[in-house]
């Protein structure tokens, strides 16, 4: 490795850097002054997302297991920015609920962010399958950390239940991702992404290729594979959820990007029909099922299976275009959901009622609240003005050029489906009147994290341009022929 | 100033609702100053453009652009012609008026105005829009805030239901603001659907690389492309302006909204989802309208009939002012079935005429519903001994509702069913006067059984008539009424030229019949 290419693993190493120092922060800091490790780690965080932009954005060479450019950029700007929100959206429920163990928490929320950091890039399989489960492990861990020592505690009952069937489903789709993996490596005879690219395409190595995808498609949560998902959101601590339904999916359309486009771009064919058929079907469920839903951890959960099954609609296109559009829907999808997740639980903490009720006359108690639930339910609908609408819009716009007609059909059909489900929410904090007229109270810094997802979402619905110009740019670094 | 005029037009709504969001709650007349500051920005704007406006060209004048998203050939582009001149003109005096209608609303008034604005906004968007997305976008704005208007303000079960079918009536709350705003909000979001898929059709078709009207328009599309694509706009912009079986909607929505709303919703938006017939399905893809215009000419026939009879037997007031639109929506879209400029120049005149009559009716009816807190026919009467302006201010509306010569009305629906007769099916002419007919008949029993006879209820001789700023609003739209009325070149000087060019190009591109 030669100077120069140290550069393009800067925020790598930075994210490595700041996990070991709260680590070693944690064991330094008397138990009085603990509190201040998250917001370290945030602060730490931040430093390592200015540096993003002093890394070389042209493009590394494309021969190596690492692969440094425009596109790893764009995406680890996206997972430390939704880091930074988790972080400080969780910062006084940590510090409640598990006041000893808080360095453990955020040093494997680091952890699993490191692999996050390394997806993206990764151009070698077995680097890959490392970096996905490095920011699997520890998400694992997470959904699980609530005291639960105590008999009768049902909270920490159903985490530790969250993190069970977490770990299960991870493990499993771990193994169906290995087998597909062993599939195609042997086959390709090398586990470079460049080896992948030349192999010719057999029915045994299609078939490789469905059970790598199927295995992505547990972690994405996406029909039929999405069990999971709502029971996992249910019972995982408020604060993790945000952080759990917006970067890891966000990791695993990184993947999914590196693998099929560079790995498998050569025999789009083979993947493409079973890609479309999965986005129908998730669209399909995920806006259904959450019609009956009345926790609201539960249907957001499903409303966020369905936004998957938009962003697999563009990805299903494997144009230029379309992987634009992929990565423009990522960073509208972490932000929405980032932003709904943390409104759901300042609610669930102020009203102590994790059902859709508890939503009801927060228009008459905190307009801003109400407000910013609003803005993120519009985004998630589709609705003008907020980042969601130009995500579907494109999503659309792209499919339809690529001829996937039937698809945009299906979406926009599903889309006025799931606004139904999104207006009732509207409606409980809107058309609802309070029962009490006091304002809900919403710790710092859960209230600024639920801030800059607004400030994200309502800019990008403003003024959409420049984003899309940098998820272009960063397209070009999954299309780049590898030779 | 001049440069930016169609800009402010735009904006200014919703600078005033930005503002409005930093003003404290308990200022409220500074609320209501600073919404009404806005309308009339904006109305005044209007004027301006209006003058401004060189009516014997016919094009699109006073052009701005600004680049939007770039990468997919979106601009933010702005021009009239002189339907949008009219539309605008027609916009700013419904929202001048609806805001002082609703001057005395006091349940979270403030949120009120911000969403109204913000809808008023998308309108005039809508209506000096040059891109098609930009179009597209503010007519979204247009239809959305309904949901929080109609759920929050709207009134529920007005008239109680009763016959054999009550319970199932209760138990879905049919008549109810909830069930009214979501069956509003699901019916015009799938048009919006449709029209999606409409517009992204034509994106593709034409290249992907530009959203333009003008360059849109100036392509050739495919026959088969032109004939699937055309029903998805026009039902899918149809939907919105109450075209039959796609009307639903509309009795339950403006039956349960406020009273500014009901006016805009029915006097405005309805005219944007005709306006998006003409401007956009039938603009781009003439072919397809020539073929489908029959097929849209009987639809609108349904709607002028099929609307005044449903009126008839309406026993709650608003229901019926709420079928008349459909009826008279009719009108418009029968008037662009037609194809022939007078028929055009009609369906865009009777946009106008409607958006006034119906704007006065629905303030009209809150004033009444105000008063008497009912809206059952049954138990009114007389009410013109105590509220003789309101009295008289229906009676301009309610003949200009059923076309007496002097009105608006007529020469909108003359102008049309002149318009049709000259086309290829005379008889729709016939069908439509027979509509005329039925909504005489429902127009003068209502007014018969509001304001005339004796008093039913002793409680309604206290009653007041309008006051303060409610004569505002009457006098404005009642002497717009009677103004055009008189005088229809004032309208008619701004459509023909550009009706007339429109429809030039419109033959041209599809061959002659």
């Amino acid at each position: 490795m030669t100077a120069p290419d140290v550069n393009y693993l800067m925020p790598e190493l930075g994210v490595a850097l700041a996990a070991v120092l709260v680590f070693v922060a944690d064991l330094l800091l008397p138990s009085s002054r603990r509190k201040l490790l998250g917001p370290i780690a945030a602060l730490l965080l931040l430093a390592v997302f200015t540096m993003t932009f002093f890394v070389d954005s042209s493009g590394s060479d494309a021969h190596g297991t690492l692969f440094g450019g425009a596109g790893p950029l764009y995406f680890q700007r996206l997972f430390l920015g939704a880091a930074v929100i988790g972080i400080l959206g969780g910062l006084e429920h940590v510090e409640r609920q598990t006041h000893w163990r808080q360095g453990e928490y955020y040093f494997l929320l680091l952890c699993s962010l490191l692999g996050m950091m390394i997806l993206p890039g990764a151009r070698d399989l077995i680097l890959l399958l490392i970096a996905f489960e490095l920011m699997g492990i520890p998400l694992y861990v997470l959904a699980a950390f609530e005291p639960g020592e105590k008999a009768g505690d049902v909270q920490g009952k159903r985490a530790s239940e969250a993190g069970l069937k977490l770990f299960m489903v991870g493990s499993a789709s771990t193994a169906i991702t290995l087998f597909g993996l062993s599939l195609v490596a042997g086959l390709a005879g090398g586990t470079s992404m460049a080896a992948l690219h030349a192999a010719p395409a057999t029915p045994l190595f299609t078939i490789g290729e469905m059970f790598i995808l199927a295995g992505i498609a547990f972690k994405l949560g996406v029909a039929p594979f999405h069990m999971w998902v709502p029971d996992t959101y249910e019972g995982a601590p408020g604060p993790f959820v945000s952080f759990l339904a917006a970067s890891p999916k966000a990791a695993g359309i990184a993947a999914l990007c590196a693998l099929f486009l560079c790995g498998f771009g050569g025999v789009s064919a083979s993947w493409q029909p079973a890609v479309e058929g999965l986005a129908l079907v998730t669209m399909a469920v995920g806006s259904l099922l959450a019609i009956p839903q009345h926790n609201l951890r539960r249907l957001l959960a499903y409303s966020g299976v369905a936004q998957v099954g938009y962003l697999l609609i563009a990805f299903a296109t494997g144009t230029a275009g379309g992987v634009a559009m992929v990565l423009f829907f990522a960073v509208t999808y972490v932000a929405t959901n980032a932003g709904i997740f943390l409104v759901a639980h300042a609610v669930a903490v102020d009203t102590g009622d994790e059902t859709d009720a508890g939503l009801k006359g927060l228009a008459g108690r905190s307009p801003w609240l109400a407000l910013a639930l609003l803005a993120f339910l519009l985004s998630l609908a589709g609705i003008p003005f907020v980042a969601g609408f130009w995500a579907k819009l494109y999503v659309f716009l792209i499919a339809w050029q690529a001829g996937l007609y039937w698809l945009v059909a299906a979406g926009a059909s599903l889309s006025v489906v799931s606004l139904f489900f999104y207006l009732l929410l509207a409606r409980a904090a809107y058309l609802v009147e309070p029962t009490n007229k006091t304002p809900a109270r919403v710790a710092p810094g859960l209230r600024v994290a639920i801030i800059a997802c607004l400030i994200a979402v309502v800019g990008i619905g403003l003024y959409p341009a420049p984003l899309l110009d940098a998820a272009q740019a960063a397209a070009q670094s999954f299309l780049i022929p590898i030779h | 100033m001049n440069d930016h005029l169609l800009s402010i037009v735009v904006a200014a709504p919703s600078l005033a609702a930005f503002l409005l969001f930093l003003i404290p709650n308990r200022l409220r007349l500074l609320v209501r100053l600073t919404t009404l500051a806005g309308a009339v920005v904006s109305l005044v704007a209007a004027i301006q453009i209006a003058s401004l406006y060189e009516r014997t060209a016919g094009t699109f004048q006073l052009a701005e652009r600004y680049p939007f998203v770039p990468q997919l050939g979106i601009d933010l582009s702005f021009a009239v012609d002189g339907w949008g001149v009219a539309l605008l003109l027609l916009t700013g005096l419904i929202t001048v008026a609806g805001v002082l209608a609703s001057w005395r609303l006091a349940h979270r008034e403030k949120e009120f105005f911000i969403i109204l604005l913000v809808l008023v906004s998308g309108v005039f968007g809508v209506f000096v829009a040059q891109d098609l997305f930009i179009f597209f976008l503010f007519y979204e704005i247009a239809v959305l805030p309904m949901y929080l208007l109609i759920g929050i303000w709207g009134s529920s079960h007005a008239v109680v239901e009763g016959g054999p079918l009550k319970y199932v009536w209760r138990y879905f709350d049919i008549g109810g603001r909830e069930y009214a705003a979501m069956k509003l909000t699901l019916m015009l979001l799938a048009g919006s659907a449709l029209i999606l898929v409409g517009i992204l059709a034509i994106y593709r078709a034409a290249g992907g690389t530009t959203f333009d009207l003008h360059a849109l328009a100036a392509m050739h599309y495919d026959r088969s492309l032109q004939l699937w694509a055309f029903p998805l706009l026009w039902i899918g912009f149809g939907s919105l302006a109450g075209v039959f079986p796609f009307h639903t909607w509309s009795p339950d929505g403006h039956a349960s909204a406020p009273t500014a709303v009901s006016m805009l919703h029915a006097g405005v938006l309805m005219k944007l989802g005709a306006f998006g017939v003409m401007r956009i399905g039938m603009m781009l893809l003439p072919e397809g309208a020539r073929v489908w215009a029959p097929i849209m000419g009987c639809v609108a026939v349904i709607n002028i009939v099929y609307g005044a009879f449903s009126a008839t037997h309406q026993k709650d007031l608003k229901y019926i002012v709420a079928y008349s639109s459909v009826s008279h929506m009719g009108v418009v879209m029968l008037g662009a079935a037609a194809l022939n400029v007078d028929a055009w120049n009609g369906a865009v005149f009777q946009m106008v005429a409607h958006g006034v009559m119906t704007g006065l009716l629905f303030a009209l009816v809150g004033l009444v519903y105000e008063r008497t807190h009912t809206r059952d026919l049954a138990k009114m009467g007389g009410l013109a001994r105590v509220m003789p302006g309101v009295a008289a201010f229906f009676t301009i509306a309610g003949l200009s509702s059923l076309g007496l010569p002097g009105t608006a009305g007529f020469v909108a629906e003359f102008l049309v069913f002149i318009g049709a007769w000259k086309s290829a099916n005379p008889w729709w002419a016939v069908a439509g006067v027979i509509g005329a007919f039925i909504t005489a008949v429902y127009v003068l029993a209502a007014v018969r059984r509001i304001f005339w006879g004796p008093i039913n209820d002793s409680h309604h001789l206290e009653l007041l008539d309008a006051n303060g700023t409610e004569w505002g609003a009457l006098w404005m739209l009642g002497a717009a009424i009677i103004v055009v009325g008189f005088w229809p070149r004032l309208v008619t000087d701004f459509l023909d030229p550009t009706t007339t060019a429109h429809l030039h190009a419109l033959l041209n591109a599809a061959g002659q019949p």
